[in-house]
């Protein structure tokens, strides 16, 4: 293949690409909280933002949806504990302290919490065999339109998804009980029927290996 | 510090980062850290790794409906506290003494600089502007739309595609990257039931550099050139 170009196509091509984006980026200049990071959201949203507050929901409320799904196994119950927990940003994002979390983190850790303690409350039963990570292709992780953002969380998913495939069936396992279900070591060995020194171990050795690839593989973690 | 007690305690930090710590262990963690930096160093390590495990649910994708379900209620709870809220708002009270007649051309002179300032980060906007690659379907695929959105030092990219069938697992839908007649493989991909997928894109040069873009079903593990029938695809 020819890597070179003359000058003058080049410059028709970019025109040309250039022509392309702007009609889409008048659209963007029109709702200009796609372009703002997810602090300055947080600031508008506290502010009174409507359009931040979509901006933010587009970004992460398929990732808080798929977390609560994983954990209640019911998608009416999990679009209600997306619901609140975007309600809650609304009311709350003022109480948000970037140098304490990041935005997206903030989020999961809510819908996460909240998934667990409906699970518990209303004493969902799940199959235990139901529970998985998935597999390593990426999905569309956002409906956010900031190419950044969809970057950064699709190479992030690739990332994480490798790892967690890295690992042996009966750490995957251990893991899925204690992140999806908040289940303790002593109710994952009773649920698995295995000895409580075994599932110890099971979840520090899984724990420690996604340490190791998460933080060297890739320096930009 | 009793150096035993830390030995131990160093190895619950992953389960207690994860909460899955029995109650007694958590509550001697959570003491011996109040006054070990080690520890505490080590908990905010592994609780960064916990922070990303959501990316390794399977990803169940939002109602349209969810999202205007979100904004009414939120528009709701607006109109509750603008009803109940006898005193002006902070902006009523600024709308009102911009009124003024003394502020009004402070007023117009802000506004000039608001419009220069706003055509001049129009123009940087368009300036910086990452450019996204617009595919489309062909006969085969109508419904199918894709977007190239050029990322990095413009040979990475990320494929967004929608409206895709679903392949048997025989197959997989390959991207090609094309420049002057040649073509290399951008990747390979499935798509989820919902016809959706994106596709991290690694080229060998920038990704506006090549002249056309095409995506063709190809039995899977991929060709070494296009054997199959196009559904997605971008001419210059």
């Amino acid at each position: 293949m020819t890597l070179t170009h003359s000058f003058g196509e080049n410059i028709a091509r970019q025109v040309q690409y250039r022509s392309i984006f702007k009609e889409k980026s008048n659209e963007a200049l029109r709702v200009d909280e796609r372009q703002l990071d997810d602090t300055v959201l947080m600031t508008q949203i506290s502010r009174g933002n409507e359009k931040a507050l979509a901006e933010l929901y587009d970004r992460y409320g398929r990732l808080v949806l798929s977390i609560a799904y994983q954990i209640v196994g019911q998608r009416e119950t999990a679009e209600d504990i997306t619901l609140e927990t975007f309600n809650r940003v609304w009311e709350k994002a003022h109480t948000y302290q970037p140098d304490k979390s990041k935005v997206s983190t903030w989020l999961t850790r809510l819908g996460r919490n909240r998934a667990i303690d409906i699970l518990r409350r209303e004493n969902i039963r799940l199959d235990k065999d139901s529970l998985r990570w998935a597999d390593v292709t990426t999905e569309p992780v956002t409906d956010s339109h900031n190419p950044e953002i969809i970057t950064h969380l699709t190479m992030q998913q690739e990332r994480v998804r490798q790892a967690v495939a890295s690992l042996p069936e009966t750490q995957r396992e251990v893991l899925a009980l204690a992140y999806f279900q908040g289940l303790s070591h002593s109710e994952i060995a009773q649920s698995l029927n295995q000895p409580l020194g075994t599932v110890k171990g099971r979840i520090r050795a899984a724990m420690k290996t996604l340490r190791q690839l998460l933080t060297t593989e890739r320096p930009n973690y | 510090m009793d150096k035993n007690e830390h030995t131990e305690i160093i190895e619950l930090i992953p389960a207690y980062a994860l909460g899955s710590l029995d109650a007694a262990e958590a509550v001697t963690v959570s003491q011996h850290l109040a006054g070990c930096a080690e520890c505490q160093a080590e908990l905010a390590a592994y609780e960064a790794v916990v922070d990303t495990l959501p990316a390794a649910a399977p990803v169940l994708a939002p109602s349209p409906a969810l999202k205007k379900r979100l904004l009414a209620q939120v528009q709701s709870k607006r109109e509750g506290k603008t009803a109940v809220s006898p005193q002006p708002t902070f902006w009523q009270r600024i709308s009102h003494a911009l009124r003024q007649p003394r502020w009004q051309t402070a007023v117009a002179l802000a506004a000039l600089i608001l419009i220069i300032g706003g055509l001049f980060l129009w123009q940087q906007t368009n300036q910086s502007a990452p450019t996204e690659i617009v595919l489309t379907g062909t006969e085969a695929a109508p419904e199918a739309q894709g977007v190239i959105q050029v990322a990095g030092n413009g040979r990475e990219g990320i494929l967004t595609v929608s409206g895709l069938p679903p392949l048997s697992p025989e197959q997989q839908y390959q991207l090609w990257l094309i420049d002057d007649g040649q073509r290399v493989s951008g990747g390979l991909f499935s798509v989820s039931a919902d016809g959706r997928t994106t596709l991290t894109i690694h080229a060998p040069q920038p990704l506006t550099e090549f002249s056309a873009f095409g995506v063709t079903i190809e039995p899977a593990g991929g060709s070494p050139g296009p054997t199959g029938q196009r559904v997605l695809g971008f001419n210059l």
